[in-house]
């Protein structure tokens, strides 16, 4: 998958030299928070009642928070031109991780704040392990994170093993996600957090940055002294320990430790990245877009469900939109001599 | 090993002018020889250390296991040809055995048709999409594998489906056996030989094989090369249907979490252990059945040596990583994404 | 470098001086013997015809390179430059003709990083400090005398502005050694309009104060009006240094061409003349790349078209081939007005290209060469969707033998072949078609040794005498007055020459006249 964008005719690159400023809507997102809108809109005629509530603003709120996380490093990723698959497996390593080191019923540990430190380790690991084998051994980033996706898993069942659900003992633990300081879920407090500091990472630090450099011509990008692999390495690492931190928020939601603690997270977020503008060719996009596509995901998803939709069909929802959002974002760019693999 | 598979895959880099490489043929040696010896030295190490392997009937159970996996590889191998990924076709496979198992029963033998057809028709539209979006294929088969999976939960209302009536119908393939080997596994390699020959002697085969090795040299050869990859994908929901069906056939039941809601890594497991590059253009599909056979035998070579069961989809993992790294081709300063 | 503090007065004072730089590539003696010296504060242009040996040289001084013999010095010190980032370290920065700039990226994020790796203290422990890279970006294209705002993205600057913000990377070099720059313009002008040069110009008089500037062009007179002094390349060798006031651009062609080549006029060109074209381009327009372009190919003849890079000749011949769209005129084939063009199409209806990108786009180097031969045209290669290998062999040896290719094993890969005998195989598949109306040869020789040339254009020729209509984008003038019937200029995307060569003889001066 190396080359996802098009490859220019030879002489297509000084094409029209007329067009000078090209003038770029400034606003970005424009479109995303009216559909954002329209979509409350919809809902509160359809559900009145129940729709624009206090009790399922916080629903929303808290429902979004595990994308959110998970979205800032699936971002940078994705910004670099490469792909994290590997989100619901490195949650259900870092989540199982977490739960057995906490106090819980099936051993005596309870390390505290050490489970979470040590879980967050797991995720950085499995990051960096993805970093490593795509940088050293040129595997394309989607064969990786494939691969790391069911490794995550592989851990997650072995640490499980064959006894029964370990659950979470402390109740005040299990129910901080969903207590509230401000009126607002301590889950999305956290993911308010992480995406604050992933819009200031990309904003203002050299990770970010070369992020959004290396995703816009890695070849150029290494000429001009970006040390190319090793942020990649760093990118993923990253992205690792925001699945994990999702994969933790997640376990204690549900109080118990599951392998497939992370299930539909995986479309959900590459849906929203991609949704929030962030280009798969890499180079364009944003945390704080990202976010955005989150809400409006988490938005549509409550909506349809209050309407009386089956939530069973949530991955589907998450399916059309992630189609749609790649064929609308490369409309534009199809041609007869652009190879998409 | 990379280096000597280098030339295979894509346009073999320059050469000095005057010497043409002979490596180039000569190297794929792994395409060729790999699969049917990975999995003799895997089938070898299990023998060693379980000698009741053959007399337990072990080998039947790995043809048993191997047959959904080598449909599903087979139509991933011929994708993965013309340089694309489907991560769907696990999820097709699915929602054909759930769709056979609630109709099965009313509809008797036209119920497998219908569902092979109709998940074939899912392949054909994915095909289509990617064709004229021009978007990249895994992200693509991610949306449609979501849309798929929620179409497999609404049709079982989130439950296992079991097959009222006319199991008959598809039930010999696993109970006929043929070489004490079941007649559909045997139904598998007939096709992947069939299909080999497809990318050996038609022009369509040699077009896929053209698309996968360098698509901007196929398109100004001429080539239709939408079609061709659309006829891949939808050769990937044809294999896809057939391997709903033989879950059907082994289990008589299917549900969205049973047999069949993990095939997607097994299947892109066998299709490159079984010698399929990744970059496109080179596909054997005669040695994706060695590639299915070998990730079948995987779980009890696993514990021969004294992995835990529970250590299944971490071994997949790594098996798959594995196998790219090893077999990679690594064009100097190329950008790998 | 002790001279760093040089008194401005000084300008004759060498900054750069090469003395007897060698390098050859194989068989190609590339740059021969070259001594060259570019004063302080002096614009010196250097101009030659494709393959006169300038992208070497080039090369050279900006560490790419490495020369077999000669020596370079810098500021009086003799240097040696084993990579990029040596020659940068020297105080030489270069604006490639190939964008390098992230486009997706603020012009002060791109002139920062470059200048990560110095003194510059745009970021600290990791992290961007805006204010300082902003500022230092405003005062770096200050002193180029570029009016950007630095916070602009670079996507969403006019091409001229792009090639002043690499202007103003190049200027950088100098804060690594503190002294005065030298800047290297590799055809800066290439992509520009022609009001766009003049501020390009500008610039350039601007960089003359604060250091010195090697300037590559194909356009003679802009090279008159920038430069000082104008260093000449032929074959490799530099044949002449001329004060440009006291040189003519007539002169400079004729140092640049040497002994100018005159069409000959043949007795074969002469015929096929009151046929109808077999293909008719009218007026044919491509936003950006072409303009009005007109001209007919008739049965038998080749119609050579020749222009400088940039000239949009390209374009058309793709657009011919149905590999790029058009958004005005026509192209009849044969009489019939082409709609929804493609290549899939073009193929189907006879029409050949040879591109330039062998390996990219002629062919695909993984599949054997009988494949390749027979990928386009199967013709009785194939039983309905059934290939034939027996038949697939017998046509794939019965042309390896006429062009001589070698080895001579078609089921080898493609890509395995020599350069020379991959474009014989990629001429041979369209060759091979009965229905070849039209042959569009993109640089068909490029990169050819002299043996394979000769049967190329040997195929050439019997492809006309067998009624193919032949468009050819020659490497040189004197390929294009070889091959020809008829020739077509292009610069910038016009046509501005036409020449019949079975009643005219323009030699490549005249040649060279239209296209610069």
């Amino acid at each position: 998958m190396s080359d996802l964008k098009a490859r220019p005719a030879p002489d297509a690159a000084p094409a029209a030299p007329a067009s000078a400023s090209r003038p770029r809507p400034r606003i970005r997102g424009v479109g995303e928070v009216a559909a954002l809108v329209v979509l409350v809109v919809v809902f509160a005629v359809l559900n009145p009642g129940t729709f624009l509530t206090l009790d399922n603003l916080r629903t929303v709120l808290d429902q979004a928070a595990l994308p959110l996380v998970i979205g800032v490093g699936a971002t940078l990723v994705i910004l670099m031109g490469s792909i994290d698959l590997s989100v619901e497996g490195v949650m259900g390593a870092a989540g199982m991780t977490f739960v057995l080191l906490s106090a819980n019923d099936r051993n005596g540990l309870d390390l505290g704040l050490g489970a979470f430190v040590v879980a967050v380790a797991v995720g950085l690991a499995l990051g960096l392990l993805t970093g490593l084998i795509h940088t050293l051994l040129k595997v394309p980033s989607f064969i990786v994170t494939l691969g790391v996706w069911y490794v995550g898993l592989g851990i997650a069942t072995l640490l499980f093993g064959q006894a029964a659900i370990p659950f979470l003992t402390s109740d005040g633990l299990t129910s901080w996600p969903s207590d509230t300081t401000l009126g607002l879920p301590h889950s999305f407090l956290l993911a308010f957090v992480v995406v604050a500091l992933g819009a200031l990472v990309s904003r203002f630090t050299r990770l970010g940055r070369y992020a959004f450099a290396i995703g816009a011509d890695e070849q150029i990008a290494q000429d001009n002294g970006v040390p190319v692999g090793r942020y990649k390495l760093y990118v993923f690492a990253l992205a690792g320990g925001c699945s994990a931190l999702a994969g933790i928020v997640g376990s204690l939601q549900l109080g118990a430790g599951a392998a497939n603690v992370g299930i539909g997270n995986l479309f959900l977020t590459i849906a929203a990245v991609v949704i929030g503008g962030t280009a798969l060719g890499g180079g364009k996009g944003g945390v704080l877009r990202t976010a955005l596509g989150v809400v409006l995901l988490t938005v549509l998803n409550n909506g349809l469900i209050l309407s009386g939709v089956s939530p069973n069909i949530q991955s589907a929802v998450s399916g059309v939109v992630l189609i749609v959002a790649i064929a609308a974002a490369g409309w534009a760019y199809r041609g007869r001599l652009r190879i998409a693999k | 090993m990379s280096q000597t598979t280098t030339a295979t895959p894509t346009s073999p880099a320059p050469t000095a002018d005057g010497t043409p490489r002979r490596r180039a043929r000569s190297g794929s040696w792994w395409q060729r020889l790999g699969p049917p010896a990975v999995f003799l030295a895997l089938l070898l190490l299990i023998v060693v250390l379980q000698p009741n392997f053959f007399s337990g009937g072990g080998i039947r159970i790995v043809a048993l296991q191997a047959t959904p996996i080598l449909l599903i590889a087979l139509g991933q191998a011929i994708v993965i040809g013309v340089g694309s990924l489907d991560l769907s076709n696990a999820a097709m496979g699915l929602l054909a055995a759930i769709l056979t198992a609630s109709t099965l029963g009313s509809l008797g033998v036209v119920s497998p048709v219908l569902c092979v057809a109709l998940v074939t028709l899912v392949g054909l539209v994915n095909g289509l999409v990617f064709a004229y979006t021009q978007v990249p294929s895994f992200a693509l088969t991610l949306g449609t594998l979501g849309i798929l999976q929620a179409a497999s939960l609404v049709l079982s209302d989130a439950t296992t489906v079991y097959v009222t009536a006319n199991a008959d119908v598809l039930a010999w393939m696993f109970n006929v056996a043929l070489a004490g080997l079941p007649a559909a596994f045997w139904m598998a390699v007939v096709l992947a030989a069939v299909l080999w020959a497809v990318l050996r002697f038609t022009t369509v085969g040699q077009g896929m094989t053209a698309v996968g090795l360098n698509e901007t040299g196929a398109i100004f050869s001429g080539l239709r090369t939408r079609w061709l990859k659309v006829t891949a994908f939808t050769i990937s929901g044809f294999t896809a249907g057939l391997a709903g069906l033989t879950i059907i056939a082994q289990s008589g039941a299917a549900s969205s979490f049973g047999l069949g809601s993990d095939l997607l890594l097994p299947g892109i497991a066998a299709a490159i252990v079984g010698g399929t590059a990744i970059t496109g253009g080179v596909t054997n599909p005669i040695n994706v059945v060695f590639g299915a056979a070998t990730i079948a035998l995987l779980p009890i070579g696993a514990a021969a040596v004294g992995v835990p069961p529970q250590a299944q989809s971490l071994v997949y993992g790594a098996v798959i990583i594995v196998a790219v790294a090893l077999t990679m081709s690594r064009a100097r300063g190329a950008v790998v994404k | 470098m002790t001279s760093t503090q040089q008194d401005p007065t000084r300008t004759t004072e060498a900054a750069l001086v090469l003395d007897g730089i060698d390098k050859r590539f194989g068989q190609v003696h590339a740059v021969k013997d070259v001594s060259l010296t570019i004063n302080r504060h002096e614009v010196l242009g250097l101009i030659g015809e494709n393959g006169a040996g300038k992208s070497t040289l080039l090369k050279i001084l900006t560490g790419i390179y490495q020369p077999d013999a000669g020596s370079i010095e810098v500021n009086g010190t003799q240097v040696r430059f084993r990579r990029p980032q040596d020659s940068v370290a020297a105080g030489i920065g270069v604006v490639h003709q190939e964008q390098s700039l992230l486009t997706n990226l603020s012009v002060a994020e791109n002139l920062a990083m470059t200048a990560s790796g110095s003194r510059r203290a745009g970021t600290r422990l990791g992290f961007y400090r805006w204010g300082r890279i902003n500022a230092d970006a405003a005062a770096t294209l200050d002193r180029v005398g570029a009016s950007i705002d630095p916070r602009t993205i670079v996507g969403d600057l006019s091409f001229v502005d792009r090639q002043m913000v690499e202007i103003a990377r190049a200027v950088q070099v100098d804060e690594m050694v503190g002294g005065t720059p030298l800047v290297i313009l590799d055809e800066p002008t290439s992509v520009l309009e022609r009001n766009e040069t003049e501020i390009l110009e500008r610039e350039i008089r601007t960089l003359k104060e604060i250091g010195s500037v090697v300037f590559v062009s194909h356009r003679l007179d802009e090279v008159l009006r920038i430069c000082d002094r104008i260093a000449v390349m032929r074959h490799g060798e530099l044949v002449a240094e001329r004060r440009t006031d006291e040189v003519t651009e007539d002169e400079l062609f004729q140092l640049m061409v040497g002994r100018a080549a005159q069409a000959t006029q043949r007795d074969d060109r002469a015929g096929g003349a009151s046929q109808t074209p077999v293909v008719a381009v009218q007026g044919l327009t491509r936003r950006g790349s072409f303009e009005d372009v007109s001209f007919e190919v008739r049965s038998g003849r080749t119609v050579a078209i020749v222009g400088t890079m940039g000239s949009g000749r390209e374009s058309v011949c793709r657009a011919l081939f149905g590999a790029e769209t058009w958004d005005g005129g026509t192209i009849e084939l044969e009489g019939t007005s082409l709609s929804a063009w493609s290549t899939v199409k073009a193929v189907k209806a006879g029409v050949a290209y040879v591109p330039s990108e062998r390996r990219v786009e002629g062919m695909v180097g993984g599949l054997s060469a009988a494949a390749n031969l027979t990928l386009s045209h199967p013709g009785s290669t194939r039983r309905g969707p059934f290939l034939d290998p027996r038949a697939r062999n017998r046509t794939a040896a019965t042309w390896f033998e006429r062009l001589d290719v070698r080895p001579s094993d078609p089921s080898l890969p493609l890509g395995s072949f020599s350069g020379g005998n991959q474009q014989k195989v990629v001429m041979a598949k369209w060759l091979m078609a009965e229905e070849l109306k039209v042959l569009v040869l993109d640089h068909p020789l490029r990169g050819l040794d002299p043996g394979a040339k000769e049967i190329v254009n040997e195929q050439i020729r019997a492809a006309c005498r067998d009624g193919v209509a032949v468009v050819l984008l020659p490497d040189t003038l004197e390929e294009a007055l070889e091959m020809g019937d008829d020739i077509l200029v292009m610069r910038d995307g016009e046509v501005t020459g036409r020449f019949d060569l079975s009643t005219e003889a323009p030699t490549s001066l005249d040649l060279l006249e239209k296209m610069v």
